[in-house]
């Protein structure tokens, strides 16, 4: 059927510049984005690479002649999952690049071709990691043999971290070249502590925020669309959920989330599940706008399906107000984690709970200030990448 | 202007009751059972007999019970069965005996709440019994309540000059320089300031003494005269107030920078600038009054976050308020409690909007009280 339909033949989109592109040139003249963009990098880099960074297993190791890498075998396959999304995000304009032509042929979006490819890409690999590869674990094995070894390059900082170690002798201590930002009441080093939050943080960021954008640009799109009645329940609905505030919101769910769940998954479960009303207002309003426009009504006239004409025409025209937030959205999630983490409503890895160590343990500067640095840096420069992603797109959003 | 407000009251009532819904649905379908995780918690382990009559008192109040009508009338009791039965036609069964038994639950719920009755807090009892939700956040409300009045007015008194004045001189150096001053005020993590305030500003601390922390009042305040008590507050309030402020004047201020703007844009100005009016009487006169109107509906939507934003406040710095009581609810697993707390927190959330409705309609003739 719709190989039989104008639309797959658009000899226009081959010349003109892709609304993404036109978006990026206009980022690209901002310094405040660029700088932003740079430092949201390095904190993903020093997530996905914390364990090179900081740990107890050797990168390379060579005892009697031979030469083995073991953090390889140590790796987690979410951290390689990690390792993996993150290389598949920088390499996205190559792969944009390289189906640009076969997807303008079909009248598609390139990037959301490439974002599509990669997704599967990345689901791929790490269903075989998790089916095929079982990571070591034998704690503190190296570190204790580490006189016997020709050569071992451990991580930067080898801090043992294993159970059972005890770390205790070393707490309390003030930054020194061993532990660059000292370490916590508990004898952990305090450097690991913030690249694992990095961790939590970033996960929680780009997946919640992904999950609850996802659930309010379906809704939206239906809601603003169809109109009518359905707007109507759907909006009463929305808006019950919109005067509870979201935190007392995340607070119940979070009391009645059952203990088998792993904290990571529970906050990541509960800011996805209450973060789609402001992505659901955005699209709703968009598509009433939409919906008038006169390619939505040549689209009807040529009898695409609904389901279609909703993804390939209406939706992506309304993403402009949901990009924006979505970028505003992570610095809200960051910030939401880290209070949660510090109410010790969950026990993630995280820059909150190393705050609320410090409310008790004030002397230690080293190691909340460090966290503060961290959430307030990560916070700013997504509220700074936010601010430029609406200047780019429309300066008069009102988001 | 009466009717107006009766209507939006009125309105109010479906909204009210959608989030009952909401609240009951959410410890309704938590997989788990949270009751057993709740007595286990304040009462330790107990015995199995005695564990499941008083899970079943709480079960009964919070409409929690399971009701197996159907199950029992076409495969038997329970006991009977020699092993679970399975397939599809059981399970949509059980299904139905669900969906049936949390429409029973709810009503009977909401039956006791429209009567007023909140069930019973575990965690807060006194030797003479447990205490109802109800009472316990009315000690707390006016604690809360005088927190977020003081911060609202503040919020409001800062941010909208300086978005006014961000507009006015939209370009320069104040514009630029106040964008990104309170773009960074807004990004620090208010339990990393609060912890700072306490540990170094606050009584208990280890720096300056300055400010009390965890109380409203100083021990006796009755007896102060009214000039002093207003001193007493504010000198209590300092700290939270500031961790409650600071976060939002980003964003009223650009609201004001663009509503100015606007404005300023429109064809009345260019009208009053073109009869030869004077500058500032544009500006101060014509522009910015019109600008204020939209402040109201902005200052009104920041509430709810405002709101929310004081539970975080109330834990650190230990006021007891209810934001500090929503979160020891959760920590002791008081159903009860947390639903009342919840439905509490809506309740306000939606009275504000009421009372900024009002207000609009009242500062802008064109909104007819239909």
């Amino acid at each position: 059927m719709s190989s039989l339909l104008p639309t797959t033949e658009s000899p226009a989109a081959a010349v003109s510049r892709s609304y993404g592109a036109i978006v990026w040139r206009q980022l690209r003249r901002r310094p405040s984005a660029m700088v932003s963009l740079a430092v949201i990098m390095l904190l993903a880099l020093a997530a996905v690479l914390a364990s090179f960074i900081a740990g107890e297993v050797p990168i390379r190791w060579v005892e009697k002649g031979e030469v083995s890498w073991p953090i390889f075998r140590y790796l987690d396959n979410l951290e390689y999952a990690g390792m993996l999304a993150f290389v598949l995000a920088i390499l996205l304009p190559v792969t944009i690049r390289l189906v640009r032509a076969r997807a303008e042929r079909a009248a598609a979006s390139p990037f959301v071709r490439a974002v599509l490819i990669h997704a599967a890409i990345w689901a791929a690999v790490l269903l075989a990691l998790v089916v095929l590869r079982s990571p070591e674990r034998r704690y503190g094995f190296y570190l204790e043999r580490a006189a016997q070894a020709e050569s071992a390059w451990f991580p930067l900082i080898p801090t043992p971290r294993y159970p059972g170690y005890d770390s205790l002798p070393l707490r309390d201590q003030r930054p020194t070249w061993q532990h660059p930002l000292g370490t916590d009441r508990m004898g952990q080093d305090v450097l690991l502590l913030i690249l694992y939050g990095a961790r939590t943080a970033m996960t929680i960021g780009f997946v919640a925020v992904g999950i609850g954008s996802g659930i309010g640009v379906a809704l939206g799109a239906v809601s603003g669309y169809f109109g009518r009645w359905v707007d109507l329940i759907m909006m009463r609905i929305t808006e019950v959920f919109m005067f509870i505030p979201r935190i007392v919101l995340i607070i119940i769910i979070l009391a009645v989330m059952p203990s088998w769940v792993p904290a990571l998954w529970a906050v990541v479960a509960v800011l996805g599940l209450t973060g789609w009303t402001d992505p659901y207002r955005y699209m709703r309003a968009e598509l009433l706008r939409i919906r008038g426009e006169d390619y939505i009504t040549a689209a009807r006239a040529l009898g695409i399906p609904t389901w279609r004409l909703l993804l390939r025409h209406a939706v992506p025209n309304g993403m402009a107000p949901i990009l924006v937030g979505a970028t505003f959205g992570i610095a809200g999630a960051v910030f939401l984690e880290a209070s949660l983490a510090f109410l010790n409503l969950v026990q993630t890895p995280s820059w909150g709970e190393l705050l609320n160590d410090g409310r008790q343990h004030l002397e230690t500067w080293w190691a909340w200030g460090a966290a503060g640095a961290a959430i307030f840096i990560t916070v700013l420069v997504y509220n700074l990448l936010g601010e430029a992603v609406r200047d780019a797109i429309d300066p008069k959003l009102k988001i | 202007m009466k009717t107006y407000i009766l209507k939006r009251l009125l309105l109010m009532i479906p909204t009210l009751i959608g989030v009952t819904m909401v609240v009951f649905f959410i410890v309704r379908l938590a997989p788990g059972d949270p009751i057993e995780a709740m007595i286990r918690n304040q009462s330790g382990n107990i015995d199995p007999k005695a564990m499941k009559e008083s899970a079943d008192k709480i079960r009964e109040r919070l409409g929690l019970i399971e009701y197996h009508f159907l199950r029992d009338r076409l495969f038997g009791p329970e006991k009977s069965w020699a092993e679970k039965p399975a397939g599809a036609w059981f399970w949509s069964v059980d299904a139905a005996d669900k969906v049936a038994s949390a429409a029973i639950g709810y009503a009977k719920w909401f039956r006791q709440l429209a009567r007023g009755d909140f069930g019973e807090s575990i965690k807060f009892r006194t030797s003479g019994g447990s205490r109802s939700p109800l009472l316990l956040m009315m000690e707390r409300i006016p604690v809360t309540a005088t927190l977020n009045v003081i911060a609202e007015v503040l919020i409001f008194v800062i941010a909208i000059p300086v978005g006014f004045a961000a507009a006015r001189y939209q370009g320069r150096w104040f514009d630029r320089v106040s964008s990104f001053v309170l773009l960074a005020l807004y990004s620090i993590p208010v339990i990393l300031a609060g912890t700072v305030f306490i540990g170094y500003l606050g009584m208990g601390g280890s720096g300056w003494h300055l400010f009390p922390v965890g109380n409203l009042h100083s021990f006796g305040y009755e007896k102060l005269a009214w000039g002093q008590y207003i001193i007493d507050l504010l000198w209590h309030t300092t700290l939270p107030v500031i961790c409650l402020v600071y976060g939002g004047f980003a964003y009223l201020a650009k609201m004001g920078r663009a509503s100015l703007l606007e404005n300023l844009r429109a064809d009345y100005v260019r009208t009053a600038r073109a009869k030869g009016l004077p500058e500032e009487q544009v500006v101060y006169h014509h522009a910015l009054s019109n600008s204020l109107l939209p402040m109201i509906t902005a200052l009104v939507l920041a509430i709810p976050g405002l709101i929310g934003g004081s539970v975080i406040v109330e834990y650190i710095f230990s006021i007891q308020g209810t934001g500090l009581l929503l979160v020891d609810a959760a920590r002791a697993y008081d159903l009860a409690l947390l639903m009342a707390e919840t439905l509490l927190y809506g309740v306000l959330t939606l009275l504000f909007l009421l009372i900024g409705d009002v207000l609009y309609a009242w500062a802008d003739p064109r909104v007819r009280y239909e």
